[in-house]
């Protein structure tokens, strides 16, 4: 049994772990979360006006790039998808007590594998070949989750240091794989050729949203279902709450992180087969650049509750597609979006973590 | 010589437990005072409230001529009060000097490191404590980490050290050592104040020998001319009702035999216990119970040896398969491995039962029938809780207990291992627990009760065993037990 000793376990804000069968409608929690993005905001709205710009304005700019039309709508849905998903996955990790950074390097080699598949699937069925390429991409998702966890269970390196790492080779491999058996010869650009139109995501007409976003809506409940309802939920939150009670209670340590990890891998993994087959309909070097990362910051944001996370990445997804509007109407750059969500990360991590 | 310090009266209580019921202490400079006890007659929380970690409700503290009172361990190591945990408060990756120059005005804004360690050098020569300034802390053995908070005490001038169980965790040749340099501190004119539960030790340190019980003084006597038999029995007492004498046993078949099982702190121990019989285990904290208990559970695998429970080979098996098994487990640690304190009741008393009807209808959670169960087993037991979706950690340390109580019994197991099932319960729940306990001998299974606690241990065995170093000292039947001899081999040494 490995248990590699760590102060990192403190990770996961204690407010979450403080549910009792579920999240309870107007628990203080909520309340909380609400205020700290309102902080957030506010703060935002205060470097806009230093920097010389109607704070009012921007934020119109920013919610009209948003919701304005229906295309607008189904672009931040798309962006919202790939959060929604990694970050559900992320969510049961860190429940569970292991701190599951990897999400970046999952997507990216879903990305491959869905792309791999939809390069060699000779089938015209649409259904089928998109099915196939996605369960490709899940696949190489939970092998490269596998990867951190038998480093980290057979080899006790922290779990933190295994999946952040295999962050950087996976975007490595991606890239050597475009450079090589994937790639398109002569595009000047690293990706690979246009997938086979059978596998492209179907698109729900008056938005443009692939259907990727339902997908992750169905995924979240799924995992809200898995965690609340299900015995492997109880063994993930007993183990994230007191190690030592899940071993007292019988549940295997090293089979309960196996299976969350390759859970989380595996959605990643299609959050980064949607973003090919939804979105690019290639496979393109860096095409998931920060996904991972955001993927953890919705987690939190979500409470670690897989249906609390429907609206935080919605949030972050309206953010960002919202931004560039801002950009182009008022002038406040973009970029201030990142900062809105480092805001907003601090902002909840300092309302739900009671005591360090 | 003048009185270095003088405690009168000290009064402390806990809710409606008085930890300390007017406790006199006196030590002069150059004396050794032996603070002797069983677990929870007050020693702790005496030296608490000297150190100022603990208000104390009424009483006197006068240290060098001065009332301490309203004070802070700030003030006591001001004042030069120097409290040695048993648990050592060192930083691990620093050197011997760094350890010391941590949280000491004294060593300069700029640390003066040089001149740091001549004053380590000196003193180590003085006292023999064979001690480097660059050694890293966490290269030493516990012996000389012991010395390195012990130098720390003689550095900044402390005229008064108080060792809590300072020679638990040492090996034999450390603690000789240790006898020594206290003895060369003594000679220097501190006072010191030894806590131990070990006898032989206690008797060839110290000059005088305070004996507690129950949060009162039970004697003070000189260590020359002292006694251990009688020493053991103002510790332990010997006017203590038991609460309840379980019918006389006629023991089943062997429900667990244990032969000869080994792991680090557990050395070839074997024994069986029959259906309808309480093995109680006495003896000293870390003499080897928790390696057993777990050992036995499944949360520990046994080195090498063989348990049998009903004639099954479970030495191998999985937790969740002794459980099946008939195996119960009560374990010491209830905060964070007999119960989940920031999960609800009900989702508590199914922690080791969610494979099993009524919880769970294939992986799914079943709700309704979960909520109705955790209602039957809250009434049945009388546990005092709102509804099956409170927080557990909302709940009192008796009622916490009677989920686990309630969670194991409920199986209606073949064996029951409790380890300190009533440690810390109000005499109210502690009863409920032991009449539980004793119930499910009288209905056929095999207890094995591990307490530090020696009245409950006589209250509820049929049988006792004493645990010394990780084997048992001693085995007898109740009707033969002598608490005497009972003492001395929790003791360590038998006589």
């Amino acid at each position: 049994m490995s248990e590699p000793t760590s102060s990192l376990r403190i990770a996961v804000p204690e407010q979450t772990r403080r549910v009792g069968f579920r999240l309870q409608p107007g628990d203080r929690l909520v309340v909380r979360i609400l205020i700290a993005v309102l902080l957030s905001m506010l703060c935002a709205g205060a470097l806009v006006a230093i920097s010389g710009h109607d704070p009012i304005a921007a934020f119109i700019a920013l919610v009209t790039g948003a919701v304005g039309s229906p295309h607008q709508i189904g672009a931040a849905l798309n962006r919202t998808t790939p959060y929604l998903l990694a970050g559900g996955g992320v969510a049961m990790c860190f429940r569970a007590g292991i701190i599951n950074i990897g999400a970046e390097g999952q997507i990216a080699v879903g990305g491959m594998g869905t792309a791999a598949i939809a390069l060699v699937w000779s089938n015209d069925l649409s259904a089928l070949a998109t099915a196939a390429a996605l369960l490709g991409g899940a696949a190489a998702g939970a092998v490269w989750a596998g990867v951190a966890t038998a480093i980290h269970l057979g080899r006790r390196v922290h779990e933190v240091l295994a999946t952040l790492l295999l962050n950087f080779v996976a975007l490595l491999l991606v890239q050597q794989v475009l450079a090589g058996p994937l790639g398109q010869f002569g595009a000047g650009f690293l990706q690979s050729p246009l997938l086979p139109r059978a596998t492209w995501l179907p698109r729900i007409p008056p938005f443009n949203a692939h259907v990727g976003f339902l997908i992750a809506i169905i995924a979240a409940a799924a995992l809200s279902f898995t965690l609340w309802r299900t015995r492997f939920g109880f063994a993930l939150r007993v183990a994230g709450n007191s190690r030592r009670a899940a071993s007292y209670a019988g549940f295997s340590l090293p089979l309960l992180t196996w299976s969350v990890m390759l859970l989380a891998g595996a959605l990643a993994g299609i959050a980064g087969g949607i973003e090919v087959l939804g979105l690019h309909r290639r496979l393109i070097e860096g095409f998931s650049l920060g996904f991972g990362f955001k993927a953890v910051t919705v987690a939190l944001l979500g409470a670690l509750e897989p249906l609390a996370i429907v609206p935080a990445a919605l949030f972050v997804g309206l953010l960002e597609a919202g931004s560039l509007s801002m950009q182009r109407q008022i002038g406040v750059p973009s970029a201030l979006v990142v900062v809105i969500e480092g805001l907003t990360m601090l902002f909840v991590l300092a309302a739900t973590v009671r005591r360090l | 010589m003048p009185e270095l310090l003088e405690m009168r009266g000290i009064v402390r209580c806990f809710g409606a437990l008085r930890a300390n019921d007017g406790i006199d202490l006196d030590v002069r400079a150059g004396q050794i005072v032996g603070l002797l006890g069983e677990n929870g007659s007050g020693k702790s929380t005496l030296m608490n409230v000297l150190f100022g970690m603990l208000p104390s409700d009424s009483g006197k503290i006068i240290f060098r001529g001065r009332e301490l009172s309203g004070h802070r361990p700030r003030d006591a190591i001001a004042a030069g009060i120097a409290m040695i945990h048993q648990h050592f408060m060192l930083v691990d990756a620093m050197t011997v000097v760094e350890n010391v120059m941590l949280g000491w005005p004294a060593a300069g804004r700029v640390l003066r490191t040089a001149e740091m360690a001549d004053r380590i050098r000196q003193a180590s020569r003085r006292f023999g404590l064979d001690l480097e300034p660059f050694a890293h802390v966490g290269n030493l053995p516990l012996g000389r980490k012991q010395r390195v908070e012990i130098l720390k005490a003689i550095l900044r001038e402390a005229d008064l050290l108080i060792l809590d169980e300072p020679t638990s965790n040492l090996a034999p040749t450390e603690v000789a050592d240790l006898l020594k340099i206290l003895r060369s501190l003594r000679g220097e004119g501190k006072g010191i104040i030894f806590i131990s539960h070990k006898l032989p030790e206690v008797l060839e340190l110290c000059d005088d020998i305070v004996v507690l019980r129950d949060g009162r003084v039970t004697g003070r006597v000189p260590a020359a001319g002292a006694s251990r038999a009688r020493l053991a029995e103002m510790m332990v007492g010997r006017d203590i009702t038991a609460p309840h004498a379980p019918l006389p046993h006629t023991p089943g078949e062997v429900r667990l035999a244990v032969r000869n099982i080994s792991v680090p702190g557990l050395s070839g121990l074997s024994f069986e216990i029959r259906g309808g019989e309480i093995l109680g285990v006495a003896g000293v904290d870390g003499n080897g119970q928790i390696e057993l208990a777990e050992t036995l559970t499944g949360l520990r695998r046994a080195e090498s040896g063989t348990i049998l429970l009903d004639a099954v080979d479970i030495t191998c098996a999985p937790v969740a398969a002794r459980v099946r098994a008939g195996m119960a487990y009560m374990p010491a640690d209830r905060s964070s491995t007999a119960l989940v304190r920031n999960m609800s009741v009900a989702e508590n008393l199914m922690l080791r039962d969610s494979d099993r009807s009524p919880y769970v209808r294939g992986a799914v959670l079943a709700r309704q029938p979960l909520t109705a169960k955790a209602q039957e087993l809250i009434t049945e037991y009388d546990i005092r809780a709102s509804g099956p979706g409170v927080i557990v950690a909302r709940l009192s340390g008796g009622n916490q207990q009677k989920i686990v109580v309630a969670r194991e019994l409920d199986r209606a197991p073949a064996v029951l291992v409790a380890h300190q099932a009533a440690w810390g319960l109000d005499p109210g729940a502690t009863r409920f627990v032991l009449d539980r306990v004793i119930a499910l001998r009288n209905a056929g299974a095999a207890v094995l009760y591990i307490s530090s606690e020696l009245e409950e241990v006589f209250a509820i065995s049929d049988r006792i065993a004493v645990m010394a170093d990780g084997c048992f000292a001693g085995l007898v039947s109740r009707a033969e037990a002598d608490r005497g001899q009972i003492g001395l081999w929790m003791s360590g040494r038998a006589a």
